[in-house]
């Protein structure tokens, strides 16, 4: 069996664990340049307001309301997650980290009969161990988790866990689920499904599998709708293969200065970024390592290895680089003759362009790099790798004066609420 | 090379090395003799994922040894009892005060502080009151780093 466990409003409920009194009341979280709303209590759904509501909007189109208004505060938020994700790994036989707020759980090691009981357990323990609400789905394949999750969070008799585990469950859950709510339908997929008649998970399931090949021709829609029939189909390397990127090579001899470091960073970097474009993915964490030569016992031994989360996901090669120099120049001592480094991309999610413009700090310099990029990648597949290169000393200096330095200031976030469990002057004041 | 596993903490994220290969040259003699070295992180934080801090305002628990400008480390996996040190969320504050369960039975509990000049707050079923957390352990520097 397959479990998913996915955070409530995760933005807004992060903020709640260190405002109780909002418990209930309506709160929005806002993009990066406090543009427009990202994530919304229920209450706040429940009063009209629509994701991607522009934030200036919102007190002339819900005029007297008392909403509680964040800036985005990724920082707390990336910290909560991981806290859910560490009590994942306790609790279960492996796990896959999915997205920021979604976990898939592989639960082969769980005997079926206690598996309910399980579930609400994790429940309790991620709600009062760090504060966070969560639904839970379990069911025999990814798909219909999902879907199970959704029914958890939807209606409270589930007591925040819902299991999918027999032909009668499943036809209710499909009978219940709009086809565009089904994971894998993307929007263009569930409005053809819809125009061919297709309103319920239900409805596309009982379809002839030739119907679906004819129509669609497409693995990954084939997939979806085994999945709903009750197989297991979509393979895990699909979402592994997601999962991190890691560039990281020995070198020939051994390397103590911190430029020639720097400049293989910056390759190893690049690489990253050029793989998360090639499958069309952005990265939110970037990690750099570096150590010494184990076997050289006569050498002075160290390693590192430190990570930076970034404000918007990208798949950028300045931003990425620029992250990956930065973490570099925290973790490089001198003096150690180092003998590997690597850079690891993590927290991949895919390159969807609505998300994209929504968590936009400056819609016009990610198009300018993203049309930077295209070019970058087109030349170099024409030319060969690594024809064009970016000038990484330009942009990861210290107090460098590129693009990305000034990206990176000119965020605007009025109503961020304190990095309460990542910075000492911000924990909770008790009186 | 042996393994690199991330292992990630409370407090870093760090790289472990774990090389399998013969080690070769003189073996220490006081190979057999090693244990890890005492980490406060490991021995004293039993919940790390529950585990938050807070700062300490004012002088309302002074007289349990708690001062103005006081670190407490805070455990939400741990269950609140009788005489437990909580950190409570209670008129739109956090607060820290002994969690007094005597009269639980007659419909109220009480949040006593451990300094004479501060009220008792009584809680009664339907306040707006939650135990955020209990305070396991507190941090007081002496000498600036």
């Amino acid at each position: 069996m397959y479990g998913i466990c996915d955070c409530d409003n995760c933005y807004v409920s992060c903020e709640r664990v260190f405002r109780p009194d909002l418990v209930g009341k309506p709160v929005v979280v806002l993009s990066n340049n406090d543009g427009c709303v990202v994530a919304r209590s229920n209450e706040a759904k429940a009063l009209g307001i629509k994701e991607g509501t522009p934030y200036f909007k919102l007190a002339e189109e819900f005029p007297g309301q008392k909403i509680a208004v964040f800036s985005s505060n990724y920082e707390l938020y990336g910290e909560l997650t991981s806290r859910v994700v560490s009590i994942i790994r306790h609790e279960t036989p492996s796990y896959f980290r999915y997205s920021i707020d979604e976990c898939f759980m592989y639960l082969d090691g769980i005997d079926e009969n206690k598996l309910q009981p399980w579930g609400e357990h994790l429940y309790k323990r991620i709600k009062r161990e760090v504060g966070m609400p969560v639904s839970i789905g379990i069911a025999p394949n990814k798909t219909l988790a999902k879907i199970a999750s959704k029914l958890a969070k939807k209606y409270e008799a589930y007591r925040h866990c819902c299991m999918i585990d027999d032909d009668y469950k499943r036809m209710k859950a499909l009978e219940w689920c709009p086809i565009e709510d089904v994971w894998g339908i993307g929007r263009r997929y569930a409005a053809k499904l819809q125009a061919l008649g297709c309103r319920t998970a239900l409805d596309f399931a009982k379809h002839h599998p030739d119907w679906v090949h004819l129509t669609f021709n497409n693995i990954n829609i084939m997939r979806t709708w085994q999945e709903l029939n009750g197989e297991d189909a979509v393979p895990n390397e699909e979402l592994a293969k997601k999962k991190s990127i890691c560039t990281s090579r020995s070198f020939n001899g051994m390397i103590s200065d911190y430029e020639t470091l720097r400049t293989h960073i910056a390759n190893y970097a690049t690489r990253c970024a050029e793989k998360l474009r090639q499958q069309k993915t952005v990265a939110q964490i970037v990690g750099v390592f570096v150590n010494t030569n184990a076997f050289r016992e006569d050498l002075a031994q160290y390693w590192n290895f430190q990570e930076v989360r970034l404000i918007t996901p990208t798949n950028s090669t300045i931003p990425i680089v620029q992250a990956a120099s930065e973490v570099l120049q925290k973790i490089y001592i001198q003096g150690y003759q180092y003998k590997k480094a690597g850079v690891i991309v993590m927290g991949i999610s895919e390159d969807s362009p609505i998300q994209q413009d929504l968590f936009d700090t400056d819609a016009e310099t990610i198009q300018k790099m993203r049309r930077l990029d295209e070019v970058v990648d087109r030349i170099n597949r024409m030319h060969g790798s690594e024809t064009v290169v970016i000038g990484a000393q330009q942009y990861t200096q210290k107090n460098g004066k590129g693009k990305a330095n000034v990206f990176a200031n000119a965020i605007k976030h009025d109503h961020k609420s304190p990095c309460y469990t990542t910075r000492w002057k911000d924990v909770i004041k008790l009186k | 090379m042996g393994n690199i596993k991330i292992v990630k903490g409370t407090f870093e994220t760090q790289l472990a090395l774990e090389h399998a290969g013969i080690k070769a040259g003189f073996p220490s003699p006081a190979g057999d003799y090693q244990h890890e070295t005492l980490d406060f992180n490991r021995d004293f934080i039993r919940h790390p994922e529950a585990t938050f801090y807070g700062d300490v305002e004012g002088d309302s628990m002074k007289d349990a040894g708690i001062f103005d400008g006081d670190r407490v480390i805070i455990d939400k996996a741990v269950e609140a009892h009788h005489g437990s040190i909580v950190v409570a969320f209670w008129n739109g504050e956090f607060t820290m005060k002994y969690l007094d369960l005597t009269h639980k039975k007659d419909g109220y509990i009480e949040l006593k502080p451990a300094n004479a000049a501060y009220p008792t707050f009584k809680v009664e079923a339907g306040d707006n009151f939650e135990v955020w957390g209990v305070v396991i352990h507190m941090i007081r520097t002496f000498e600036k780093l």
